[in-house]
């Protein structure tokens, strides 16, 4: 009898807590929903949407997308070059800021950076290079070089060595530090203990990190050619200006097709990975 | 001991085989683009000449102006993220293999968003900007289109790989279609539902301030408009408002995705 004493005001105060942190957690979440629908109906409201240019607008695109039927192939000899150069520019663009980034990453680490400012600087630069979108890049670039293909790879290099950065030294981080201690331990000197302790660890994560780049990156590359920084997205460019559907039709297709099949191959490879 | 070295050797084979097709690709690459070390050493000087004398300081004196266009870029983005969560939310129920009501809806559903998320977000508002003509309607609905298609695909999946013991447990008491959906396919979808959506806002914050470039309104017309007139301290005032506003969000999404998950 005594025991059912005992167990009866447990079982009290458990379900106590249990109500305690409940609501709290339903309010914020309440909250964060309410909040939301107000901010969408303000959004809303502030971009003054023209739903009547919205309709007619519609109207407009079902007939668009009638005339683009059937696609025009003929121009195939233009588009498929862009589209190589596009891979080009995507694949040399990741190369390059892998490459660096193997060397920053290990800087930005704060496990393994020499000290504190320089992580910090590194992942400063870091930052600023990610946030500032590759097509902005490209712009930048294009007044610094010019147009054609080379802005284009400086520009996905660069945005790409920006987040390759973070999350490479993310992985660096995340490991076990108990392998750096045993090898700094041991006498092993900074390139002694990356070559042996830290790569073969990270060199996974590395890896699928490395294709999620170029999966995006090869994205990016097909609209950099909309401000000239070579590439398909030219060729889409110049055939929606001159309203040449058909040709736009059949660029878009390219475009998509290049994509889907990164992505069909992308997942092979994560399951491989 | 044998099989050990010999595979060993295989593996040190694979890895040199790879090594070796990563460097064929890049070398093709970088004839493929006329790539040259000469030309960007030759161009840095250019590059941090045009970003030292004429991109720094940043125009403050722009920032009223600007304002209005980044308001505008976190408006589309948004609205984007809202509307493409409520569509997707409806169309991952007919793409997940477990509530599709006909494995053929499923293959269209699927179909369909994956030729939505596969043409970038800029492609689509150079195609809708001819039908719409320039403004924000163009940035939202490009925006729309793909948060519509990014959303579905990874409900979906999300759908898919929910616990289905719950669901026959659920289904053994009696309960009806709608009971199921509520008390056990949403509790298990929510913090995925809500994880996917956040991530989605940051994505669309990110498009949304390059959009304007194509004419679908933002921030991205006037850093557009910049260059074109030489108004780079402009230029440079909106880029650092850029950086603000993905900042803050990332900020505002990981506090948010902290405490609901």
């Amino acid at each position: 009898m005594s025991r059912d004493g005992n167990v009866y005001p447990l079982n009290a105060q458990e379900s106590d807590n249990e109500i305690a942190i409940k609501p709290k957690k339903d309010l914020f979440t309440r909250g964060v929903f309410a909040f939301g629908a107000v901010f969408f109906l303000f959004c809303l409201y502030q971009l003054n949407i023209d739903y009547s240019n919205l309709l007619a607008g519609t109207v407009d695109f079902i007939t668009m997308l009638g005339e683009m039927f059937p696609p025009d192939v003929s121009e195939w000899k233009y588009v498929i070059p862009a589209a190589i150069e596009s891979l080009q520019v995507a694949i040399l663009g990741t190369v390059i800021a892998v490459v660096i980034s193997l060397v920053l990453a290990f800087l930005a680490a704060e496990n393994l950076a020499p000290n504190n400012l320089v992580a910090s600087i590194v992942k400063g630069f870091a930052t600023l290079m990610r946030v500032i979108p590759t097509i902005i890049w490209a712009l930048i670039f294009i007044v610094a070089v010019g147009l054609g293909p080379l802005p284009g790879v400086l520009a996905i290099a660069v945005h790409s060595l920006g987040m390759l950065i973070k999350v490479f030294a993310q992985s660096v981080e995340e490991m076990d530090d108990g392998k750096i201690e045993a090898l700094r331990a041991s006498g092993a000197n900074w390139i002694q203990i990356i070559a042996q302790g830290v790569i073969p660890t990270v060199v996974t994560a590395l890896l699928s990190w490395t294709i999620l780049r170029l999966e995006i990156d090869i994205g990016e590359s097909t609209i950099l050619g909309l401000v000239g920084a070579g590439g398909i997205g030219w060729e889409l460019t110049r055939a929606m200006r001159s309203y040449d559907f058909n040709a736009a039709f059949f660029i878009a297709m390219v475009i998509f097709v290049m994509i889907f099949s990164v992505e069909m191959l992308s997942n092979r490879l994560k399951l491989k990975v | 001991m044998n099989m050990i070295q010999e595979l060993k050797k295989r593996k040190r084979l694979q890895i040199l085989l790879l090594f070796f097709f990563v460097t064929g690709l890049t070398i093709w690459s970088a004839i493929g683009t006329n790539f040259s070390f000469y030309e960007v050493f030759s161009g840095f000087g250019l590059i941090s000449n045009f970003v030292f004398l004429d991109l720094l300081p940043p125009d403050i004196a722009a920032s009223g102006t600007l304002l209005e266009a980044i308001l505008e870029t976190l408006y589309m983005g948004f609205v984007g993220m809202v509307v493409g969560a409520l569509i997707a939310l409806v169309l991952s129920f007919l793409a997940a293999s477990t509530t599709t009501p006909h494995p053929v809806v499923q293959v269209i559903v699927r179909a369909f968003t994956s030729i939505m998320r596969n043409i970038p977000g800029l492609i689509w508002a150079l195609i809708l900007v001819a039908s719409y003509g320039i403004g924000v309607t163009v940035g939202t609905l490009s925006l729309i289109l793909g948060s519509v298609g990014f959303l579905t695909r990874v409900f979906a999946d999300t759908l898919e790989e929910i616990d289905t013991g719950k669901i026959e447990a659920l289904h053994a008491t009696g309960s009806s279609y709608f009971q199921i959906l509520a008390q056990g396919v949403f509790p298990q979808f929510f913090p995925g539902f809500i994880a996917w959506s956040l991530y989605n806002l940051e994505l669309n914050i990110r498009a949304s301030t390059i959009i304007g470039m194509v004419g679908g309104g933002g921030i991205g017309f006037a850093i557009q408009k910049g260059i074109k007139l030489f108004q780079y301290k402009e230029v440079s005032m909106a880029i650092v408002l850029v950086l603000i506003l993905i900042l803050s969000t990332e900020f505002l999404t990981s506090k948010i995705r902290e405490r609901i998950i």
